[in-house]
């Protein structure tokens, strides 16, 4: 197939790399098709075909409450990591001031953080400060987890700006903020972007921070999924899972095109 | 702003360098000013929140729930000592251990064929390797039970059954096997990532004159490719461990009793037992394994210990 690849060694990649795709779409696919089976229990290989999943999830209060919950907290979440993000990208990039390195490390700590320990920890300081209020320690936790993302990408889409067109625009007499607005923020848009989406999806699907601070009033959907799993049997819980996927995709195919997935996730 | 920017703008002509360096010092300190938000912020809800989670795994909690002095090590100690907990531990590392490994073996043929391949097939790869990273680990976790599902209803058994290659069912859902390949369904994207970012800075006229040298493809990818993508491999594998000793969804949905991790045991001691100084201990105890291997990596990487002159 390739000049770079051939004989045997060609033969073990090329069946690892299938095997793997394989591996990878085979539990989702199957989700998918439990979801339209007609059976009170998942079974292979999947019988019958129905939507009457899909109808009882659209009628289900718990799900859309939790439906509306986790896209508001999302939006939240991506608007406010953005909010402390950028500047704080911009800072790191355009700033010399001592210290530097070490404030982005600083800044960048929370991906290395176990998430998990991030949220138990944040538990404990918001139980000790009396904030009641799950839907406010959410976002806040989600901030914290989602925002060294953003900082990420900007700083990427920022070290590839042309400071020279800066100086021309400041040149000619425009101040700061404007050059900003006019000049910086056009070539780093699509980096904010693919920050912003990163936000939205890592706060979508957040389990080991909401875990620690959602309560029974205000369970985002990751955690009424996983009520349904482990709790009680519910046989929308495939159509529930499908809905998700799908969701996923889309954010997927968004990615791909604001920057292109490899570099959105490049580190 | 616009009259001291001006100011700069007379200077350079009267003195470039001082101008400069003035110009560069009135930037630097609003510039950086920017961060202040995101730094108070980090300070007070993760900084702050660490440090106490820090202090009160060395308290001491009274039967009224309230957590002060005197400072102990009792609970690192029953970590260690009880045999139970202990055990919590060991699978931790055990399965951590053996997912980035098998993660690393399976991610270098696919990074390489992302690699190197035509556009498009690049494209497929990498869009069939990235989706299910931002599917919810629940949903993920819950399709591998689904394939998993002992009994002769579940999709691997079928699959085994009917090509003979098992008689009666196997039982591997809510076993280490079980949770090893959850973990690596969800974090086999980190491996492939930073190997492919690596690989893909290999000169491939390396690889050319090796092979044109007469050497035979398991030694060029043994002698060329494998040391020059050591850095991505390093990376790789310090995510996908992290990852994986941190998780508690797999472990919950698919090892149920018989492969709890330090994540689960940390969820149980605080909402069943309340026992919040354990609890904290066992948090700091999965911190600390999680930055000893992060600071080593790091350690390897920018010291370009990975890079033999050969």
């Amino acid at each position: 197939m390739d000049e770079r690849f051939s004989g045997f060694g060609a033969f073990i990649l090329y069946t690892i790399t299938a095997g793997m795709m394989l591996f990878i779409l085979a539990p989702l696919l199957l989700v998918m098709a439990a979801s339209v089976s007609d059976s009170y229990f998942v079974t292979f290989p999947p019988q019958g075909f129905t939507l009457k999943w899909y109808a009882k999830v659209l009628q289900d209060r718990d799900f859309l409450e939790a439906m509306r919950l986790s896209i508001l907290l999302a939006l939240g979440t991506t608007a406010g990591s953005l909010l402390l993000g950028v500047p704080a990208a911009f800072a790191l990039v355009r700033g010399r001031f001592f210290g530097l390195a070490a404030i982005k490390g600083f800044l960048l700590s929370p991906l290395i953080f176990p998430a998990l320990v991030t949220g138990l920890a944040l538990l404990q300081v918001l139980t000790k400060l009396g904030s009641q209020d799950a839907r406010l320690n959410l976002l806040i936790g989600h901030v914290v987890v989602t925002s060294p993302y953003v900082i990420r990408t900007v700083v990427t889409s920022l070290q590839l700006v042309d400071e020279n067109l800066e100086d021309a625009a400041r040149t000619l007499g425009a101040n700061r903020l404007r050059t900003f607005w006019r000049v910086t923020l056009p070539q780093i848009a699509s980096g904010v972007a693919a920050g912003g989406l990163f936000a939205f999806m890592v706060s979508f699907d957040n389990y080991p921070v909401t875990m620690w601070l959602a309560n029974s009033e205000y369970s985002p959907v990751p955690l009424i999924l996983m009520r349904q799993l482990v709790n009680v049997f519910d046989p929308s819980v495939p159509a529930m899972s499908t809905i998700i996927i799908l969701m996923a995709m889309v954010g997927v195919l968004l990615l791909e095109k604001l920057v292109g997935l490899r570099r959105a996730l490049a580190a | 702003m616009t009259t001291s920017d001006d100011a700069v703008t007379v200077l350079t002509v009267e003195a470039p360098a001082v101008a400069q360096r003035r110009a560069r010092w009135r930037m630097a300190l609003p510039v950086g000013l920017l961060a202040v938000p995101m730094l108070a912020f980090l300070t007070y809800f993760f900084f702050y929140p660490a440090f106490i989670l820090l202090f009160s795994s060395i308290q001491t909690q009274d039967s009224r729930g309230i957590i002060g002095r005197p400072f102990t090590l009792a609970h690192y100690a029953r970590l260690i000592n009880v045999e139970l907990y202990a055990r919590v531990l060991w699978t931790t590392l055990r399965i951590s251990i053996i997912t980035s490994a098998l993660a690393t073996v399976l991610a270098y043929p696919v990074a390489l064929v992302m690699v190197r391949s035509r556009p498009m097939v690049t494209r497929i790869i990498t869009l069939i390797v990235i989706a299910p990273l931002i599917v919810s680990v629940v949903v993920r976790g819950y399709g591998w039970q689904l394939v998993l599902q002992n009994g002769p209803k579940g999709m691997l058994n079928w699959i085994l059954m009917t090509l003979h290659i098992v008689d009666a069912p196997i039982s591997v859902l809510y076993t280490e096997v079980a949770v090893v390949i959850g973990s690596l369904h969800v974090f086999f994207p980190m491996m492939v990532l930073p190997l492919a970012s690596a690989l893909g800075k290999i000169d491939p006229n390396l690889e050319d004159a090796a092979r044109m040298l007469g050497a035979p493809w398991w030694k060029v990818f043994l002698r060329v490719t494998l040391p020059l993508s050591m850095p991505g491999f390093v990376a790789g594998f310090t995510l996908v461990f992290s990852l994986t000793a941190g998780s508690f969804v797999i472990p919950a949905i698919l090892g149920g009793a018989s492969a709890v991790m330090l994540g689960n045991l940390i969820e149980q001691q605080i909402f069943v037992v309340y026992d919040w100084p354990f609890g904290a201990a066992i948090a700091v105890v999965l911190v600390g394994l999680v930055l000893a291997v992060n600071g080593f990596s790091m350690w390897l990487l920018e010291g370009r210990r990975l890079r033999r002159p050969e």
